[in-house]
């Protein structure tokens, strides 16, 4: 018989958690609150005696200090109750770590039908509170209907002895698992299969999988295992590994692209290849510090004698647009693993975020599933629980608002890893297997978790059904597979190591299996989370935290004992081989056995119609626009616009400094809350090296065309990370492409050969950029797809598509922590100086936005100039010539100078004739224009000399100089003052959209 | 003379014990990170350290209110031998999460050398959420701590979701007249916060920000020194240096780095 066993707050003590409700609800709803007290809820599914139950009780859940706890319902006052629960099969943290804490009280094991439940249970006060009100509650703010399920009672409804009654969330599939075999007499016949098992099976692929499965010797093979017509699992493992996803089909497509224009044409075979690939081999012929790049989960890079660093970056926008929390965290604590299955394993020492979604007080007729302003709510929490319980600094991010994420919101998480350049005398870097090698599965358990999302989704809930495509990535379990893994890599236990992510062991085994060529897996070994799953299930589960290990088998005991140690479930589930074949059996029984190297041969190239018509040809002119007589008024707004004001309450939910690393934190300058441009940290504490890391976006560029937009992103990785003492000799990058749909279609996508046109832009950009910057690609990831049908005001649904997006990331080693240079303004009397040309380059600018224009002339990026300005720069920062140093980004010279002088609390008085120019004629241009390549430095005096020195023919001018008060002054072209305010004032505009937010 | 044995415990989700480890070598010490479940078994025995560090992290996943299921489990496999490593003359330091667990052990505050009572606890922050940011700390000159000795105030950074000090008005009175109040959160100036957020940045009572048992040996603290292990740590160090270079100040920032705590403690047993 279950127990439910009710704790809260003692009612004289604060409840911040409700109050946070309270807030939410009259902030978001306008709905007004009295009060509102949680109840955490745990319901032990278990027999257990009054004495064991009283220790659970006062041993373990209830504080003496501030709880009071009952197996009866709580008599807490409320005018609603809501109750709040998990749906069956969710990952309930919670509820495994009391299942844990009870076993080691009591000394007894849970048996496998035994379990501890957690929900909770909201007590609202206030008089008025209507039902629909108390609903919109329950269902807008407090549960997700994918994850959760909720009940509402009134003060008529509550039974003081029943309570919320009992719903055990108990995942029971009464089901044998079974191994189906597919038909493929016909084309026909495995396409209507592919859509009846939502395979996403590409037409053109049919023909090759059916011919191999048809060949004669497959089938003698096959017969002497028992098999003939493929099976589900094999036909799974084949569509998950051709997947978009898997495979990158749209970048290694061939793209037929068309300039309008001029009707000239052009074939690129190859995005990933010719774009990505060839640049990178390339420029690791000269950059010696490239260890790994191309293959692996992460690439790698040297850092210093002892030690590598690694990086990748990915998105979970899908997932996240669903149910962000939940979508966010598993983003962030997966990312993590990618670091963790590089090389021989690495140590995550820092992650980053980039959040795109439309605007927080949207209220238009779109419907999308999340309101964004709940969206950023979840994605937030979500990657501050896994970043924060991982003990990984989150040291950098950004946040873009843009009504184009609200068909499908951007969630980029980024993960860097540091390893021993040596792991028992072979490079960290580098990883093998050799028959005979043991496959151990290592982490938490599969269950029906994440089999692909859009099935699941298809099935009616019922009480028992799993809500398996949203995950809950659990990064307390991950936390403790981590620790344990590099422990036995220091023992030289790990062979090689990869994690699982998409595609689950389909992916992580075939995968590896490639290096000894073959493997054998006995499915029934993997222990599974409940009884009744399938084969296929098992093999494509994407249930989170697992990694999959090759361990020769005379270290099994050891690296078993480790593992034990440390709390982490380990399996060998088989065994690598040399056969050539993928080779499955379930209880003796083979239920899948192919051929390695059918995935790597004959499957025909995706192709794409790409038609690029230019700006002007679309349409797109520069606005008739007279300067502004009041430049004070619209600097004002401008700093206050959601992409450019100050987002303070996310950095800090974030621990940026655990691991004790930190050297240029998330928020810099005299009161700690202006961004910097980049982070470094010191990962290695006993050296003086620092990893200098920044991203970035600027997806409006795209508007006028997405080629200009890939180069200004790349140019401001590069310079949020030269300006705190990053250099050129060492600048990795990481690209994230996300991208509408490119595959054109007369109704569904018209504009889709347009939007292949701008991929191909982008990633020409990218390569042009790479080449002239000297930047290597160590990873990078694409998410196609970024649209969302939302319903409107009359019942109709729109399709709305993102702007096509790349962020990307820069990274550099400083070689003594000590020469890493602020951007905050710092003594006064220092001269101002402007680095770079100022163009007529206002085109998608913030400017432009906020008066409602798009513009056409974007910035352009030119390395040839800008080259020999950043070399200047490193100089001057190496030589301690700069007090301040900043980037100037989205808004322009005019917003990135108040930054500096808020950051400083300083003022400021700037001569706009002095500004390096080449066409920008107006106030109004060179303060808001968003030219790329260009800085913003402040110097002492004494170092005029110097400083000038190294910019001698370079775009340079002192500007102006630093005030003692905190006066900013911007004298116009004609000499009279055209801006004046306060600094401080400045400041309370940019912190005050989101300043109540904590 | 030998070194001073650091024991600093890890595994369950802790995650400071690198840095801290790091920091105690630094003080002299000589640390050893040491898995949870190495001491239950036997396998390493605190008997042979003279310091034992809880540190900061997430442990269990801080599910149940933090440091509860790290304090259960302790208790119930070590309860024993941490108390007597105490009365034997160990130094214990909490750290957040650490600090978290000394309360829920009843290790802290300790009056009288009873151990085992839980009198004092740490709660959501009032401002509802995780928080990172750097605090000013007033140091209790008449503090018996052994890890704050000599010491005036400290900058550090404090990160934590659950960190208000609470406690009945009877204790919290005992505790302020034993000195065992160790560190207040403070104004930049070392004036107290009077629970002003954010240089208060949880709403503990009497800004508390780090108690002491009565021996001063047993000594649990939220904020992190061990964060705090190198001069580039500070979030100003880079205007400080700008000053320094310019002759109007000191290269560094006007406070010792969170590393002097440990300092002070190896110091108790060397000197």
């Amino acid at each position: 018989m279950p127990h439910r066993l009710e704790i809260a707050l003692r009612s004289d003590l604060r409840d911040p958690e409700g109050e946070t409700i309270g807030k939410k609800a009259r902030d978001y709803f306008g709905i007004r609150l009295d009060s509102v007290r949680v109840v955490h809820v745990l319901t032990l599914d278990a027999d257990l005696s009054k004495k064991q139950l009283d220790r659970i009780k006062d041993e373990i859940f209830t504080n003496p200090v501030t709880q009071v706890a009952s197996y009866r319902p709580l008599p807490i006052p409320f005018d609603w109750v809501i109750w709040v629960g998990y749906r069956p099969g969710v990952r309930d943290n919670p509820g495994s770590t009391a299942v844990e804490a009870i076993e080691d009280v009591l000394g007894q094991v849970f048996k496998a039908e035994q379990s501890v439940y957690t929900s909770k249970r909201y007590c609202l006060s206030g008089p008025r509170l209507t039902r629909p009100e108390a609903e919109r509650i329950a269902a807008e703010l407090l549960a997700n209907d994918i994850i959760q399920q909720w009940k509402l009672f009134s003060r008529e409804t509550w039974d003081e002895e029943i309570g919320i009654g009992w719903i055990l969330p108990k995942v029971v599939l009464d089901h044998e698992p079974t191994v189906t075999i597919i038909p493929i007499d016909s084309d026909a016949a495995l396409e209507a299969i592919s859509r009846k098992r939502n395979l996403a099976l590409n037409p053109k692929d049919i023909p090759i999988i059916r011919a191999y499965f048809l060949s004669a010797q497959v089938r003698a093979e096959r017969a002497a295992k028992g098999l003939s017509d493929p099976t589900d699992v094999e036909i799974e493992y084949i569509s998950q590994a051709r997947s978009d996803h898997c495979n990158h089909n749209t970048f290694r497509g061939l793209f037929r692209y068309t300039d309008l224009s001029t009707g000239k044409k052009e074939v690129v075979d190859n995005l990933f290849k010719t774009c990505i690939e060839a640049p990178t081999l390339s420029l690791m012929q000269k950059k010696p510090w490239v260890k790994s790049v191309l293959w692996d989960n992460a690439g790698v890079g040297r850092f210093n004698d002892k030690f590598h660093y690694v990086i990748t970056g990915e998105t979970h926008n899908s997932p996240s647009n669903m149910e962000a929390y939940g979508g966010a965290l598993t983003g962030i604590v997966g990312i993590y693993r990618d670091p963790m299955g590089t090389g021989k394993g690495s140590k995550l020492i820092m992650g980053s975020y980039g959040y795109c979604v439309g605007h927080r007080d949207y209220n238009g007729d779109l419907r999308p599933r999340l309101h964004p302003r709940r969206l950023l709510d979840g994605v937030i929490e979500g990657v501050r629980d896994g970043g924060n319980k991982s003990g990984i600094p989150t040291p950098f991010g950004q946040v873009f608002f843009h009504p184009g994420y609200m068909g499908k919101c951007l969630v980029f998480v980024t993960a860097l890893g540091l390893m021993p350049r040596e792991v028992h005398g072979t490079p960290g870097e580098k990883k093998t297997i050799t028959p005979g090698d043991l496959v151990i599965m290592c982490g938490g358990r599969v269950g029906k978790d994440g089999i692909h999302g859009v099935t699941a989704s298809s099935e009616s809930f019922s009480e028992h059904t799993p809500a398996g495509h949203v995950q809950i990535g659990d990064p307390y379990t991950q936390k403790k597979m981590h620790d344990f893994l590099l422990e036995a890599r220091d023992a030289g236990l790990i062979r090689f190591i990869t994690d699982n992510g998409g595609g689950g062991l389909s992916s992580s085994v075939g995968e590896s299996a490639r290096f000894s060529g073959g493997c054998k897996i006995e499915l029934e070994k993997v222990p599974l989370k409940y009884a009744g799953l399938d084969q296929w299930e098992i093999w494509v589960s994407e249930s989170q935290e697992r990694m999959t290990v090759a361990v020769r088998p005379e270290d099994l005991e050891r690296f078993l004992a480790l593992s034990r140690k440390h709390a982490v479930e380990s399996t060998v589930i088989g065994r690598y081989t040399d056969t050539g074949k993928l080779h499955i059996t379930y209880e003796d029984k083979t239920c899948a056995y192919v051929d390695l190297d059918l995935l790597t041969s004959g499957f025909p190239q995706w192709t794409f119609d790409a038609e690029w018509i230019p700006p002007r040809h679309r349409g797109l002119v520069e606005p008739v626009l007279k300067e502004p007589g009041n430049l004070s008024a619209l600097l004002f707004d401008l700093v206050a616009r959601p992409n450019i004001c100050s987002k303070e309450w996310i950095a800090r939910q974030y621990d940026h400094e655990v691991q004790g690393t930190s050297i240029l934190k998330p928020l810099v300058g005299r009161e700690r809350d202006v961004p910097g441009d980049a982070a470094v940290i010191r990962p290695d504490l006993e050296s003086r090296e620092g990893l200098a890391f920044a991203q970035a976006l600027l997806p409006t560029y795209s508007q006028i065309d997405a080629h200009a937009m890939t180069a200004c992103v790349i140019d401001e990785a590069v310079r949020r990370v030269l300006a705190v003492g990053g250099t050129l000799d060492h600048m990795g990058g990481v690209d994230n492409f996300c991208w509408p749909d490119i595959r054109y279609h007369p109704l569904e996508n018209p504009d889709g050969k347009f939007k292949a046109a701008q991929l191909v832009r982008s990633c020409k950009a990218l390569k042009e950029m790479c080449l002239a910057f000297e930047i290597p690609l160590l990873s990078g990831k694409d998410s196609m797809y970024v649209d969302g049908h939302l319903a409107g005001r009359y019942g109709e649904t729109h399709k709305v598509s993102a702007l096509e997006t790349l962020q990307f990331s820069a990274t550099s080693v400083i070689d003594d922590v000590d020469k890493c240079v602020t951007m905050d303004a710092k003594v006064p009397g220092d001269l101002v100086y402007a680095v770079g040309v100022t163009r007529d380059e206002l085109g998608a600018s913030e400017y432009y936005a906020h008066l409602g224009y798009i513009g056409l002339n974007v910035p352009r990026v030119t390395p040839r100039d800008l080259i020999p300005v950043y070399r200047a720069l490193e100089q001057t920062i190496s030589e301690g010539l700069a007090a301040s140093v900043h980037g100037i980004y989205r808004g322009g010279l005019g917003v990135h100078l108040a930054l500096c002088a808020m950051a400083g609390c300083l003022g400021m008085e700037i001569d706009l004739r002095k500004v390096p120019v080449d066409g920008a004629a107006r106030n109004d241009t060179i303060l808001f224009s968003e030219s790329a390549g260009r800085f913003i430095l402040t110097v002492d005096p004494g170092n005029r000399a110097a400083f000038e020195a190294h910019f001698g023919g370079l775009p340079h001018a002192c500007i102006g100089r630093i005030l003692p008060e905190t006066a900013f002054k911007v004298l116009g072209l004609d000499g009279r003052i055209r801006l004046e305010a306060d600094v401080l004032d400045l400041k309370a505009a940019w912190k005050r959209p989101f300043g109540g937010l904590i | 003379m030998s070194r001073v044995r650091v024991l600093v415990l890890t595994g369950y989700g802790l995650n400071c014990d690198h840095e801290t480890a790091y920091a105690f070598t630094l003080a002299g010490g000589d640390a050893e990170r040491v898995h949870i479940n190495d001491l239950i078994d036997g396998s390493v025995s605190i008997g042979t350290y003279q310091i034992l560090a809880f540190v900061g992290g997430f442990s269990w996943g801080d599910d149940h209110g933090a440091g509860v299921i790290q304090a259960v489990r302790m208790g119930t496999h070590l309860g024993d031998a941490l108390i007597e490593f105490i009365e034997k003359g160990g130094v214990v330091i909490g750290i957040c999460n650490g600090f978290q667990t000394l309360v829920n052990l009843g290790l802290l505050p300790g009056f009288g050398h009873d151990y085992r009572s839980r009198l004092v606890a740490l709660v959501g922050n009032d401002c509802g959420n995780f928080r990172d940011d750097w605090v000013t700390l007033k140091v209790n000159p008449r503090s018996p701590c052994v890890f704050t000795r000599d010491l005036n105030c400290l900058e550090l950074p404090v990160r934590h979701g659950e960190g208000k000090f609470y406690a009945e008005p009877g204790t919290l009175v005992r505790l302020i007249e034993n000195e065992q109040v160790v560190l207040r959160y403070a104004l930049s100036d070392g004036s107290p916060a009077q629970g002003r957020f954010p240089e208060n940045p949880n709403g503990s009572l009497e800004d508390i920000a780090g108690v002491c048992d009565a021996t001063g040996r047993v000594f649990g603290l939220m904020p992190h020194p061990e964060a705090y292990n190198h001069p580039g740590n500070h979030p100003q160090w880079t205007y400080f240096k700008e000053l320094g270079k310019r002759k109007r100040a000191p290269l560094h920032p006007p406070f010792p780095m969170g590393t002097a705590l440990f300092k002070n403690a190896v110091d108790f047993f060397t000197r």
